[in-house]
């Protein structure tokens, strides 16, 4: 969460001589990070008080306006839309060289001299939001009219007028640091990191009055540990003060009413957020903190109507909840310019409760988004008294009933014991005791003890943040700063573990893929349960989320297969073919436990033209990279498996085990997913075989007589298997290496229903150099063979 | 007599030598000088004929003459090698003429596979903590709340343990629940920690990389993405040390000239706990580019990622003494570490998971 604090507001509780760069800096190494520091004198250069001298109406545009406007010591014209412009009014002026945003959106643009339809215009007058001070209030029409500023005279620049010369800091507080979500508790970190002294004056007590009575109930204590509220009357409401409206624009709320925005600043300063109630419209002056009821609903400030249900807190008067508790205040009984009396409400809400409810409703707010971090329950008193003492100031009236606080238990501060050394030994530097106490003490630890060990109370502010003696750790190195720290590579002995093998085999299969063109896919591990119907998967076997985030992404993958089926129809229409792998898990359903991620691989070429050459270049990938991983299988013909093709696939066996299956996508499925051109792929069970992956380095020497090559070219029956051939003529001799199938012909010259195949024979012996007699007596021998047993006719 | 026989051989040498010169002068194919070749210095060349009339010389003559025929031979075997080489050359560039061929039309690419950017970052990631001994493991992705969140000293009602933040496992319409509680998609990879501290081997030097889904898509989330998860556990861990491992990652995952640095945060499950920020290298650290705003970090530094101290409750969680033992974890998005080495400005960061092979043949 990121809150924007005014230098100029943080210094009002904090004595420092740091520059904004030195402040910032400390912050963000021992404190919270300042995201970015932004000087309102630059942001706001070239901007000045104008008044409007004269008004013409544009001579070709009926909507525009040349006002001839004073800028101090000289008129200068200037085109502008506004509707509300007039005669006397006293403006923005942005001269040329100022940085706008071009009608409240986008990017600062610098101004330069320009024509508008023709006419010379001499800079810009200003709505609100072209200066980046969209939330501040602006009358129909558009320009800001800031004529109520009388005591500057055009030429003032904008940032004197408004009394603006601040530096504003966006800084990151993170979620266990609430107190610094606020300009006091970014006063009281800086006071230690930076080089100064914070001075916090508690605001006087509030004198309590009588009068205008108020029934307090607190029905749900324990999601409402504190409650406290009070009652003014004789208030005016009314436009605030321009000091306080700045103070809020500059960090990002809009006023709205001097009291909306008291709650606001008083938000802002002390991190404790408020609420006014109209006193007069709380029916029978009651209120009551409880659940609310089924079917009650509210309209809150937003002006959207909430159904509320049984388990989320509401402020509530006699009949109806007049709050979301903690979260926004109710239309009805807030406050409006008619509002003579209210209600200030300073509380502390459980921080679970505020944020289920705000995520149930969907509901949003400043105040919730720091209730939800928990804050301490001695902050209210505070806030309510500076939001009683700015009220009186402002709005006037008086306290006109005793002071409400009705608490569920006696606050009593956290406690923990710390112990020097062991802060010393986590930290790695050689702090003295007296250093780290010295920390302890500035950020307001308590320290009761001696000789290096002490018991700790924890001030108020930190109530949720300190759990535990190692805080106090953290507490002293970050204020001793993490980068005095030194840099040092761990000293102790590294385990000796062994890798994990799998993971290995996965990295060296993808390189594997990848060198020989195939480009790896990632997809979601989640698919929709349409994904699956597709191919014939069903989703109840499937794990499924509870809660997914939308209805294609419901239910973990089974298999590999569905999700790059998709894959591959999304990218046909732009890449007609190619070759694809994914290595990814799988998940299994388990009754009753954690489902089992298994690894599998699919790879494979979408696309496919001429299919026996795709699922023998397929097949040899496979065989590569069985090679490769020490594995050896086998495939055999697959004949009944609807997911594929049933006579261009084949089952790929592991010892007695399938494990996978390469073949055509079946024409049902490639329809399915919409394919329009044949996938030859692979799925494999990569986890099945993956223990048995090894890398063999073996010696072969390297043969000592010289091979003979022999091509011979035979005709057999078209669906006679190369396997069977070559299982028939391999063993006719011991000098037979291998037989290779080096080409298919089929066509003309070939009988129908046969096939002319060129077999690549190697022949060697291992005690002497063959001469071609022997050579072709084996070939001799192979031919007869063939014929006789494969029924070939030699070519 | 002799000194007649001599200068008459001598004159017969010298002329022999200048027709030799002017007539290799006219050659001009490698078949012509062969023919000269032979013509002098062949068998039955001119020079051996000459030479051989040496033998009816006396041994004084011989002695005499010997060595100017000598230097002779020598003379024409050089200016024969020397316009053999001549010719070579020249031969040389007119058939370097006829095998001319284009340079500038295009290369044939071989098939070029492509790695998935997110298994590029992995591999280079590991490989770098692998020197200071991490190994990488793998832990489960659907995992028990007890690891995911309890055991790492988040409690019941922390907001990441509500529904609209983590994916939880349907059990028929109820969440699923076990003997560790609810079932989850890990949102992160710290389900590791626990679950690496109570395989029982110590010291730990852990590297978690696996994928985590969290309930966000929209141009900077996507609802899967990979984290990789450091933790080290041992006796006298120090922040120090912590620093220093990620000093030492930092330099050689995006520079030397990077420096790193620690800034306090907020996590459960380390006390302290850090964001760790790495210099800028557009702006190289001064928050400003040519006088305006660096666009790209925060006042010179880039958040990387998160880190600390492991909290007692955890390694007590694990069934370690945190008096004895303790350690750092560190952690954070694959994705994004890749981003920000790369300085790549995807518009989208969903496309990474899409796999559109128009991005993907890109890398």
């Amino acid at each position: 969460m990121n809150i924007l604090a005014s230098y100029n507001w943080i210094k009002e509780y904090l004595k420092t001589e740091a520059t904004a760069e030195e402040f910032s800096r400390e912050m963000s190494l021992k404190s919270m990070s300042v995201e970015s520091i932004e000087y309102l004198k630059d942001r706001f250069e070239n901007m000045v008080i104008g008044v409007v001298k004269e008004l013409k109406v544009h001579p070709d545009a009926d909507r525009l306006k040349v006002a001839m406007t004073d800028i101090g010591g000289k008129e200068v014209q200037i085109v502008c839309g506004g509707q509300n412009l007039c005669s006397g009014m006293k403006v923005v002026v942005a001269l040329p060289g100022a940085k706008v945003i071009w009608h409240g959106e986008g990017e600062y643009v610098e101004l330069k001299e320009t024509k508008v339809r023709g006419v010379e215009s001499f800079g810009m007058i200003c709505a609100p939001s072209e200066l980046g001070l969209e939330k501040a209030y602006c009358s129909a029409g558009g320009i800001w009219d800031l004529s109520e500023l009388t005591s500057a005279p055009a030429g003032t620049s904008f940032v004197e007028a408004m009394d603006m010369d601040d530096i504003i800091f966006d800084i990151e507080v993170t979620s266990n640091r609430v107190d610094s979500m606020s300009i006091i508790g970014l006063a009281r970190e800086g006071g230690v990191v930076a080089e100064g002294e914070f001075k916090f004056i508690e605001p006087e007590s509030i004198k309590e009055g009588s009068g205008k009575d108020l029934k307090v109930q607190v029905d749900e204590q324990d999601l409402c540990p504190c409650y406290m509220a009070v009652v003014i009357d004789g208030i005016k409401v009314g436009p605030s003060p321009m000091w306080l409206q700045n103070k809020l624009l500059l960090s990002g709320h809009r006023p709205i009413n001097n009291i909306v925005d008291i709650t606001n600043f008083v938000l802002h300063e002390y991190g404790q957020p408020l609420h006014a109630f109209d006193y007069d419209k709380l029916e029978g002056q009651t209120i009551v903190v409880r659940t609310a009821r089924a079917g009650e609903v509210i309209e809150t400030l937003d002006e959207k109507t909430y159904e509320l249900s049984k388990n989320q807190l509401v402020i509530a008067d006699a009949l109806k909840p007049v709050a979301v508790a903690g979260v926004m205040g109710g239309e009805q009984a807030g406050t409006t310019e008619a509002t003579t009396t209210i209600v200030f409400e300073a509380a502390t809400f459980n921080p679970v409760s505020i944020r289920r409810t705000s995520r149930a409703l969907n509901l949003f707010s400043d105040s919730q988004l720091l209730f939800e971090k928990g804050l301490s329950v001695q902050l209210p008193e505070i806030a309510l008294a500076r939001a009683v003492e700015l009220t009186l100031e402002i709005a006037g009236g008086y306290v006109a009933s005793t002071v409400y606080d009705i608490r569920k238990v006696e606050y009593v501060p956290l406690q923990f014991p710390w112990n020097c050394q062991k802060s010393r030994n986590v930290i790695g530097v050689d702090l003295s005791d007296e250093d780290m106490i010295k920390i302890l003490e500035k950020l307001g630890f308590v320290l009761d003890g001696s000789g290096g060990q002490y018991q700790v109370t924890v001030p108020f502010w930190r109530d949720h943040d300190i759990e535990n003696e190692i805080d106090f750790t953290e507490e002293i190195a970050r204020i001793f700063g993490y980068h005095n720290i030194p840099i040092t590579l761990p000293n102790q002995e590294p385990p000796t573990v062994y890798a994990d093998q799998a993971l290995l085999w996965e990295d060296r299969t993808k390189m594997l893929f990848c060198s020989h063109g195939y480009t790896e896919f990632c997809g979601y591990s989640f698919v929709s349960a349409h994904d699956l119907e597709r191919y014939d998967l069903d989703p109840s076997d499937a794990v499924e989320l509870y809660n997914p985030l939308s209805s294609d992404l419901t239910h973990m993958r089974t298999s590999l297969a569905p999700s790059v089926l998709k894959d591959i129809e999304m990218n046909q229409g732009q890449v007609q073919s190619g070759q694809i792998f994914e290595l990814q898990r799988v998940y299994l359903k388990k009754e009753g436990d954690l489902p089992k991620e298994r690894t599998r691989l699919v790879f494979g070429e979408f696309g496919v033209k001429d299919v026996n050459q795709a699922f023998l270049q397929q097949k040899g990938m496979l065989l590569l990279w069985a090679k490769n991983v020490g594995l050896e299988i086998r495939l055999e013909r697959l004949e009944d498996d609807v997911y594929w093709h049933p006579t261009r696939s084949a089952s790929i066996m592991y010892k007695a085990n399938r494990v996978g299956i390469i073949g055509q996508v079946a024409t049902q499925y490639q329809n399915a997913f919409g394919i329009e051109r044949p996938v030859m792929m692979v799925d494999l069970d990569f986890e099945a075989v993956v223990a048995d992956m090894n890398k063999k380095m073996r010696y072969e020497p390297i043969p000592e007589f010289p091979a003979i090559i022999r091509d011979i070219a035979v005709e057999v029956d078209a669906k006679l298997e190369f396997s069977q051939i070559k299982s028939a003529l391999l063993n006719l001799d011991s000098i037979i290496r291998s037989i290779d199938l080096k080409d298919v012909y089929q066509g003309e010259g070939v009988e129908t229903g046969k096939k002319s195949l060129t077999l690549s024979i190697i022949l060697r012996s291992d005690s002497q150099t063959l001469s071609s007699e022997v050579a072709d007596s084996v070939i001799e021998k192979i031919a007869t063979v063939a014929i006789g047993k494969l029924s070939a006719k030699m070519r | 007599m002799s000194i007649e026989k001599n200068k008459d051989m001598r004159q017969k040498l010298e002329q022999l030598k200048s027709d030799f010169t002017s007539a290799i002068e006219q050659i001009s194919s490698e078949e012509a000088l062969e023919a000269l070749r032979v013509e002098y210095l062949g068998r039955r060349g001119k020079l051996g004929e000459l030479l051989s009339g040496l033998k009816d010389l006396s041994a004084e003559d011989k002695k005499e003459i010997g060595p100017f025929a000598n230097q002779i031979k020598q003379e024409l075997e050089a200016g024969f090698a020397r316009k053999h080489a001549e010719l070579m050359q020249e031969l040389a560039g007119e058939k370097a003429q006829s095998e001319w061929i284009d340079i500038t039309a295009p290369g044939i690419e071989p098939v070029n596979g492509n790695l998935h950017l997110t298994t590029q970052a992995i591999q280079e990631v590991v490989s770098i903590f692998n020197q200071l001994g991490f190994i990488r493991v793998r832990h489960p992705e659907i995992d028990w709340d007890y690891y995911a969140f309890e055991s790492l000293n988040m409690p019941k009602d922390h907001a990441a343990r509500d529904e609209w933040e983590t994916f939880f496992i349907a059990d028929g319409n109820k969440v699923m629940e076990g003997e560790k509680g609810k079932v989850v998609l890990t949102p992160h990879t710290s389900n590791g920690q626990v679950r690496e501290i109570e395989k029982g081997y110590l010291p730990i030097r852990m590297m978690n990389i696996n994928k985590t889904y969290r309930r966000q898509s929209d141009v900077t989330h996507v609802p899967m993405f990979h984290q990789f998860e450091g933790l080290l556990i041992d006796k006298g861990v120090t922040i120090a040390q912590l620093k220093g491992v990620f000093d030492f990652f930092v330099k050689r995952f995006f520079g030397p000239e990077r420096e790193v640095r620690l800034r306090p945060h907020h996590f459960r499950f380390t006390e302290p706990s850090f964001e760790l920020d790495i210099s800028c290298n557009l702006c190289g650290g001064s928050a400003k580019i040519a006088g305006k705003k660096c666009r790209m970090c925060k006042q010179g530094w880039l958040e990387l990622g998160g880190a600390g101290m492991v909290h007692p409750n955890v390694l007590h969680a694990g069934g370690l003494d945190p008096k004895e033992y303790n350690g750092f974890a560190f952690g954070w998005g694959v994705e994004r570490t890749l981003m920000m080495k790369s300085g790549m400005n995807i518009d989208d960061i969903r496309i990474l998971y899409k796999n559109d092979l128009r991005f993907l043949k890109q890398f």
